[in-house]
Formats: C-alpha cells, structure tokens, sequence
C-alpha cells in the first residue's frame, strides 16, 4: 500500500478537501441532469483531479521545498487546472447540481448590486490583465516570496488567489458567452490572451538569466531534491514560467480562432455536440 | 458612465496593490538592516513539543521557558553539515561567554531508530556539554516538528533505506517565550549570529524585568 502514502494529504485543509467535494459532487449530480458530452467530462474531472492533486497530496510536500516543482504547482493552479475546468464549460452542470433552493441563493446573490460591480471590474480587460501578472509577480517579489513560503497562512492564500485568479481569467478568455453582463469580442480576448504571455517571458527570463540565488528560503529550509543547486533549481523553475506558462496563452488564443473565427462548420459541430 | 465607474475602479485596484506592494518591500527593509539574520516573527508558529532528551527525560518546549533556543534538525550518522553546524553552535555559546547561560541548542534528531538518548548523549557533548540538548521522540512527533517550521525532511523508510536523509541546514531561533524569531543558515557569519543573540538576549532580560 506503498503508493497509497503518495496521495495523502501533506498538509490537510480542510477547504481544499471541502470544496473540491462540493464541485466534484455538484457536477456529478448536474450531470444527470443536463449530460454534459464526454469531452466536456474529461476535462472537467481532468482539471479538477489535476488541482486537487497537486495541492493535496505528498506533492505538496515538494512544491514547499524546491523551487521549480513549486513552479509546477502554480502552472496546475493557475493555468492548466483552471484552463481545463473552464474548457469543460461547467456553469450549466453545476448549476443544475444544485439544489433548488441554494441555486435560488446563487442566482439572488449574482443579481446583487455590489457583486455585480466587482465582477464587472474583475471582468474588465484592463484588470484581469492586470491582476493575472501582477499576482505571479507579486508573489514571486523574493522578500514576498520568502515570507509566503515560510508562513503557511500566507502560503494557502497564494495557492487560493492562483488557483481563482486563473478561474477567473481563462473564464473570461475562453468562454465565448457573456458572463452575466459583460460580454467580450473573440479579438479582445484573444489580445489579452496575447498580452499575460510578454511579461510572464520576462518575469521567467529575469529567473532564469540571474546569477544569483533570487529564493534563498529553499536553501535554508532545505531542498527536496539531492543533487541539484541553487541555481538550476532556480533555472528550470524560470524556465517553466517563461516557456509552459506563456505557451498556455498560445493553446488559448487556437482554442477561440478554432471555435469562434473559423468558418461556420466548426461552429455548428460544436453546437451539436 | 458604467465604463467610467470600471476604468476607475481599475485605476483603484491598481493603486492599491502597487501601494500594498510598496509597503511590504519597505517593510521588508527595514527588517533587514536592523538584524542580520532573516527575520521570522509572526510566521512561524509558537515552538510546542513533546520528545525525550538525552538524559532520558521527557521534556516540552516549556521545559526550557526563560532560554533563548537555537533548534537544529540533523542525526548523528551525519557526516557533512550536522558536525559543521554543531561545531559552529558551539563555538558562538563560547563567544556569548556568561550570557551564554540563558541559551540553550536544542539538536533535534531525524533519525530516532539509531539516535536513542544515549548516543545523542555523546554526540551533543562532543561539542557542548553545557549548552547543547539531544532531543529524540516518535517518528510522527518529529515529523510533526519539522513540518510546523517547514523544515525539509523526508524519512528515510519512505523514500529508500539506502539515501541518506534529506534535511534543512537552517537554524531556529526562539526568544524566551518560544516565539520563532530568526532563521540563520551556513551562509551567515558567527559574528552576526552572535550580535542578533546578543541581541535578542538584551530585550528577553527587557521583558523579565
């Protein structure tokens, strides 16, 4: 039962357990319902296991105490593992999951003067930009960066606000429909798609290209791999951020071309489907 | 309107966090200039323990309430950075001279299947008789240990017997009243490991009186 220990929790959170059942359960019983396809359901649970995976098993254990596999865990957390939930196009499912009088609250909730207002400054291009790379540079702000690794308060609110801000923004990008009232033309999200990649190079470049040890924190603590030094370490951490976190965007921006630019076939055999 | 009401609330948020950001780099140094090893308090939680020390006894953190603590993790078949460590540890209770009585270092072993009391009692007094503690426990209670300074450890059953165990070099540092303080490593020099003691020394005397 060797393999067992690997996907026991590191750290147990009860938040991360908690709303992990509630999604995977939520779309389970919405999927009854509005039967999601099969590729719809791939993706959804694909996501979902992949985020689960990386912040609530032994892997958590690495991502604390080697840069690069921390890396790892914010590309699942804030590109890959949102990416494909938002794919799956899961609002329906979940929605129809719920019981009836919860998603009477939702729907009063997402009627709410103020919640309408946040969402339509969350969903302003400008802003989500923004927030998308500010978030990745401020929490890789070495003194930010020591301070959050070392403080598990302050760790959790980083692996949260990744993983929501990458909800948010490829829910905004990918997702053709308006989102309550804001709607965005392909060509505006496929440029803000374009505009994460640029500075997410140069965050990644800067990792990769300093001579010196930028996190000292996995040092004092303690690495988890043997054998690898400071800098390499650093090295391929800059390279996951400069190369697989902007190649999302490149995915991104063929994902809406596909669906929504190219000639109307596409469009209907998704539709049907 | 609507587009005014969010290019200025974009404006907001963005203010906002580049104030926030400000704040917390200039916090973070003016941290640094006043002491020289990495400041931990408030991050780090309060040190609790149950283990057994190398005279046997089953001893908490409260056992060594009014000391200062400089709590390392190693094992004593540790042929590379234990030894230094505990050479260097040993060298600055030397430095500290009288004031040295109000420190304690506490050598928390990783691997309590070999290290029971007796041989952490030779390998502590090797370098410090006066000062230094072997501590030993479960295996659960160590782990728990490591995990709450996340310090890095993984047993050795768990991986494969022959490595040898991966551990942090940092040392831990806790005022009188077991708040985590500092994080001093290899890298930093005695001297400045014995002014922030020192230091930290003088305000604990602070507190008492």
């Amino acid at each position: 039962m060797d393999w067992l220990y690997w996907f026991k929790p590191w750290e147990a959170s009860i938040l991360v357990a908690g709303a992990t059942a509630v999604a995977a359960i939520l779309f389970l019983k919405g999927s009854a319902r509005s039967k999601p396809s099969f590729q719809q359901k791939s993706y959804f649970w694909a996501g979902l296991v992949s985020v689960y995976l990386v912040s609530h098993t032994q892997f958590d254990y690495y991502s604390e105490h080697q840069f690069f596999i921390h890396r790892l865990q914010h590309l699942v957390l804030h590109h890959l593992g949102p990416f494909l939930i938002v794919l799956s196009r899961p609002s329906a499912t979940l929605l129809g999951g719920m019981p009836p009088r919860i998603r009477r609250v939702f729907r009063l909730m997402a009627g709410w003067r103020p919640v309408q207002y946040l969402i339509r400054a969350l969903c302003n291009p400008i802003v989500a930009v923004t927030l998308f790379c500010g978030l990745i540079g401020f929490w890789l702000l070495p003194a930010i960066h020591f301070t959050a690794m070392i403080d598990w308060r302050l760790y959790r609110l980083m692996n949260w606000s990744m993983f929501v801000n990458g909800l948010i923004f490829w829910g905004l990008v990918l997702h053709p429909g308006p989102i309550l009232s804001v709607r965005l033309s392909p060509g505006s999200r496929i440029v803000m798609m374009l505009a994460v990649a640029p500075p997410q190079i140069v965050m990644g470049a800067m990792i990769f290209f300093a001579s010196q040890e930028l996190y000292p924190i996995y040092t004092i603590c303690g690495r988890a791999i043997g054998g690898l030094s400071a800098l390499a370490d650093q090295q391929i951490g800059g390279i996951i951020l400069w190369i697989h976190g902007a190649m999302m965007s490149a995915i991104g921006v063929l994902i809406v071309v596909r669906n929504e630019l190219m000639p109307r076939k596409h469009v209907r055999q998704e539709q049907s489907s | 309107m609507d587009k005014r009401a969010a290019r200025s609330l974009s404006l907001i948020t963005g203010r906002f966090i580049s104030g926030l950001m400000m704040v917390l780099a200039v916090s973070a140094c003016t941290s640094r200039s006043s002491w020289h090893l990495e400041q931990v308090t408030g991050h780090l939680p309060e040190l609790n323990f149950s283990l057994t020390s190398d005279t046997g006894q089953a001893v908490t953190a409260e056992t060594y309430d009014g000391h200062v603590l400089l709590m390392y993790f190693g094992f004593t078949h540790c042929e590379a950075e234990c030894p230094v460590s505990m050479a260097r540890l040993a060298r600055i209770t030397q430095l500290l001279g009288s004031d040295a009585q109000q420190v304690r270092v506490l050598f928390v072993t990783l691997d309590p299947e070999r290290d029971t009391p007796q041989v952490l009692h030779r390998y502590v007094t090797q370098f410090d008789p006066v000062h230094a503690v072997g501590l030993t426990g479960s295996k659960e209670d160590i782990e728990a240990l490591t995990k709450q300074y996340r310090a890095a450890y993984r047993p050795r059953s768990k991986i494969s017997e022959s490595r040898d165990i991966m551990h942090s070099d940092a040392i831990y540092i806790f005022d009188s009243r077991g708040q985590a303080r500092l994080l001093a490593t290899s890298a930093d020099s005695d001297e400045n490991l014995e002014q922030d003691l020192r230091r930290l020394l003088a305000s604990a005397d602070g507190i008492r009186q």
